[in-house]
């Protein structure tokens, strides 16, 4: 006797409803803003009839543009490699520090997950602004003449950045080196490796996945931070996001805006996918 | 109690068949055991009677209702898993409780069944205990009691003393065997652990890739396997060759007659098991084969020797450890003629 | 590295964490006009300002209506989402991942922008809440899906399968089993959603309509203008109020989870 197998369509309806969701409002959504991106500027409108490849070309001949990418970029690896430098060791402390200590710094990187981007952008102006607490005290003790230019600056803009995406940096580096097995270190140790050896040959090399991880969601993040630039920089110092959206918002030209926030991502997109290439593990296939 | 009839079942993941067309027919309140090496479809069957695998072909019918439609809910089964799979956040009880609340029973009868199984499986006093409260035999125990304690008309069990420790592991299948008998339910068990089946077993269905090599009672299995595979599987073996001579096979232990068609001058595989032989002093005057003791493992209750025969060839063999032979000793290997079982033409 | 030397440093990173969330609410009792540092005496003056302040109230309740509106849609989707991803995805695993942690990996600017297009070139406009809600939905959708997804992995079939030969139907077993034993990711996933949805800005400031503004957009329009307290005043409300609804949830809810 055949037996004709079940069909099941009961897990497909599980996924059905997120897969809707995305292919509707987000899949066409990226496809429209590709096709909005060759679009003619309108007159009065946000876009108008017809097809061009001059918003492309107007990023291209005007090294404003450029510019602001690169700039935007190396904001983009400076935050990155900063976090990277002040969150492993926390990161190695939460994973393997003591017990006691542990609870609380966990809860404590991620407390600021809970509070929203506009309101950490907001202490940062209050520390780092002319008048803010840090050019007070330096200027009380007398260690300075005049303010320190800390804010509507590249340097405020990363150190506010650094802040909001270090959580970002430091919980995947944990769960990577929580994920390692203690014994290989202490592996490593009985072979006559030192503490530091131990650490150089066998901690760091498996956590480079959590590396990774980290490092492509903070520079992805800090690329496309809006808030913080547009509050730290102020009108001095604009990032790419802040310039993409004033062009949207303010200008309405959507089809320039369109280009600009393409060539921002796509440039994003190649530095993680080299990004991706150099730090390929082949230990991990 | 039910009768389960399993026929030309096949089940194909894509790359060729992990059950092939294998038909059992299991009595009431019969035990079989699924023996073979990991991987043979085991699990596989017994996934396909629960009805948690679609049979790619076949039929399973228990009392004679094809049961491959029935979904595995309204199978009426009890299922003892690997894992014990217990429901972690709830207690014994209500881990008891569960399949008698998905049969709508009233709460004293509830109460009163699980007492009872309680008591049959000597855990009571730990219902209000949560799994994680419990030792590997207690948790074993009350998987047990679960599929029980619903009544189902057969029991399906997957390797459930694998995480157990030897000593217990020996303990639990006297009290599953002990227990099935008392209730007289039709049961399935899997296992891997040859010992484990021939102790349990009414009847043992041994298979390797897939298929049925051999259905019998344990000791059909362990004295008349049907095929070298089996042979060693369940047990240690030793091959003796010889040429097959006017129904005799003539061997260096002495002409073993054979019974069945075989031609003349074939060379016959015949299966020895070690504990079938006597040894004796070289110097007894009995008959048997001459063999040097190459080497001796002593366990408490009995002794294990490899032999080499004079023909070179290399026996092993197992006696009590009255009298006790040195490495380098001569001695007489003693084999009645009826120990020997063909197992078949060499090739 | 030294052990004293490395405690310290690890605190330092933790300061640096905290620093500028205690000077907000350290700022927020100061009773001068201006913020100064350290403040000039303390006072609730300010809580008061924001209190009679309509704008900022009404900006509370749209946030916070909208905040449970996504947590209930994130936490749907997004659980059933996770339950396929586990137990039924199969070959797909890898490419329900990617998809479904999408929205998180994409720049949220450009996700914002491209369905505020979209919901112009359908038709639906940024009037209604849709746009918006979807919009919040879609980036909490992976903290769902991830908390999910991560407390099932220590789910262990076998219970289902066992529920299931007991003869429990296909809702049962969700809601006797696996609900129970999933709950700390479910809640822990709508918690995300919940506080992520209050407190995200780009994608609400995109696809706002005309005269509407959640908290964050108020606020972020407050500060480019105004250097009052009263912006801190509400900062530490905002504060308090996540707190509140993290630490209720694990004390009412929380209770629960780790009983057995
Ligand atoms: N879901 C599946 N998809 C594809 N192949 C499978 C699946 N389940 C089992 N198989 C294959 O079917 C064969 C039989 O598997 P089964 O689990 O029945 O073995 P088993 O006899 O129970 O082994 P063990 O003693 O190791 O548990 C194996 O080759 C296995 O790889
Ligand atoms: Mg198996």
């Amino acid at each position: 006797m055949i037996v004709p197998p079940r069909k099941r369509f009961g897990p497909l309806l599980l996924i059905a409803p997120a897969a809707i969701l995305l292919g509707v409002f987000l899949v066409l959504p990226y496809l429209n803003i590709v096709v909005m991106s060759f679009r003619m500027p309108g007159q009065g409108t946000p876009y108008g009839p017809g097809f061009t490849l001059g918003n492309y070309g107007k990023f291209f001949s005007d090294f404003f543009y450029v510019q602001q990418v690169i700039n935007t970029l190396w904001i983009g690896f400076l935050t990155t490699f900063i976090c990277l430098v002040l969150g492993y060791p926390v990161a190695w402390q939460l994973a393997r520090g003591a017990s006691t200590f542990r609870a609380l710094g966990y809860a404590l990187v991620l407390s600021p997950l809970l509070v929203g981007i506009v309101i950490r952008s907001y202490g940062w102006t209050i520390l780092l602004g002319n008048n803010g607490i840090i050019n007070r005290t330096l200027t009380g003790w007398g260690l300075i003449d005049g303010p320190l230019p800390l804010m509507y600056n590249a340097l405020g803009i990363i150190i506010a950045l650094v802040h909001v995406f270090l959580p970002f940096m430091i919980l995947p580096i944990m769960s990577a080196i929580q994920g390692i097995d203690p014994s290989l270190e202490a592996a490593a140790r009985s072979l006559g490796a030192s503490k530091v050896t131990s650490f150089r040959r066998i901690t760091l090399p498996l956590s480079l996945p959590g590396i990774q991880a980290g490092c492509i969601l903070v520079f992805v993040l800090s690329l496309s931070a809006y808030v913080t630039p547009s509050l730290i920089g102020g009108l001095r110092v604009k990032t790419m996001a802040v310039t993409v959206v004033d062009a949207l918002i303010d200008t309405f030209q959507w089809p320039f805006g369109s280009a600009l926030a393409l060539m921002l991502s796509v440039t994003g997109a190649i530095f993680v996918v080299i990004f991706g290439r150099l730090t390929v593990m082949k230990w991990k296939a | 109690m039910t009768e389960v009839s399993i026929e030309k079942l096949t089940k194909d993941y894509g790359q060729g068949p992990a059950v092939n067309s294998i038909s059992i027919r299991i009595a009431e309140g019969e035990f079989i055991s699924l023996l073979g090496p990991s991987g043979c479809g085991k699990t596989t069957t017994l996934k396909m009677i629960a009805g948690f695998e679609d049979a790619t072909e076949g039929a399973i019918r228990f009392d004679g209702r094809d049961v491959v439609h029935v979904p595995v809910e309204k199978r009426d089964i009890g299922m003892v898993f690997q894992n014990y799979a217990l429901f972690p956040h709830m207690t014994v009880e209500k881990n008891l409780a569960f399949g008698l609340e998905m049969r709508k029973l009233p709460k004293d009868e509830i109460r009163t069944r699980i007492a009872k199984v309680l008591d049959m499986v000597q855990l009571t006093g730990y219902s209000e205990r949560y799994p994680r409260q419990l030792s590997g035999g207690q948790q074993q125990r009350v998987a047990l009691a679960r599929a029980l304690v619903i009544e189902p008309k057969i029991l399906l069990l997957d390797e459930p003393l694998a995480n157990l420790d030897a000593k217990l592991r020996e303990e639990m299948r006297v009290f599953i065997r002990d227990l099935q008998r008392r209730v007289g339910i039709t049961t399935v068990y899997v296992t891997h652990d040859q010992a484990e089946a021939m102790t349990m077993s009414d009847r043992v269905v041994v298979m390797f890739g897939g298929r049925i090599a051999q259905i019998g009672t344990p000791s059909d299995i362990y004295e008349r396997p049907a095929n070298l595979e089996v042979a060693e599987f369940v047990g240690q073996v030793n091959i003796i060759r010889g040429k097959v001579g006017n129904r005799v096979v003539s061997t260096a232990f002495g002409d073993v007659p054979v019974s069945g068609d075989f031609a003349d001058g074939a060379e016959l595989m015949l299966a020895l098991r070690p504990e079938a032989v006597e040894l004796l002093p070289i110097n007894s005057g009995a008959t048997g084969a001459p063999a040097k003791v190459l080497s001796s493992y002593y366990s408490g209750s009995l002794v294990d020797y490899r032999l080499e025969l004079a023909t070179g060839a290399v026996v092993n063999v197992q006696t009590f450890p009255r009298t006790r032979f040195a490495d380098g000793d001569q001695v007489l290997v003693h084999a009645p003629s009826d120990r020997f079982w063909p197992l078949g033409i060499v090739a | 590295m030294s052990k004293p030397f490395f405690t310290v440093y690890c605190l330092i990173i933790y300061a640096f964490l905290l620093a500028p969330i205690a000077v907000v609410v350290i700022a927020s009792f100061n009773a001068g006009a201006f913020l100064t540092f350290p403040p000039q005496g303390l006072s609730f003056r300010w809580y008061l300002v924001f209190f009679n302040n309509e704008v900022f109230m009404r900006a509370i309740r749209t946030s916070l209506w909208i905040a449970t509106l996504t947590m209930v849609i994130s936490g749907i989707i997004g659980t059933m989402a996770a339950m396929f991803y586990v137990t039924h995805a199969g070959k797909l695993k890898e490419t329900v991942r990617v998809a479904m942690l999408a929205p998180l990996l994409l720049p949220e600017v450009l996700t914002a922008i491209s369905l505020l297009f979209f919901v112009y070139s359908v038709g639906l406009g940024t009037q209604n809440l849709v746009g918006m809600i979807v919009g919040h939905v879609l980036i909490t959708l992976p903290f769902v899906f991830i908390n999910v997804s991560a407390s099932m992995e220590s789910y262990d079939p076998a219970w289902s399968l066992a529920a299931q030969s007991l003869g429990a139907g296909r809702f049962t077993r969700f809601r006797r089993i696996m609900l129970p034993l999933i709950k700390p990711g479910v809640i822990g996933g709508c918690l995300f959603a919940f506080i992520i949805s209050f407190d995200v800005f780009t994608i609400s400031f995109m696809l706002k309509g005309v005269g509407m503004s959640t908290l964050p957009i108020q606020l972020f329009d407050y500060l480019r203008t105004n250097f009052t307290p009263e912006a801190a005043a509400v900062s530490t409300c905002s504060i308090v109020l996540t707190m509140a609804v993290v630490v209720i949830s694990e004390k009412v809810l929380g209770l629960r989870i780790h009983r057995f």
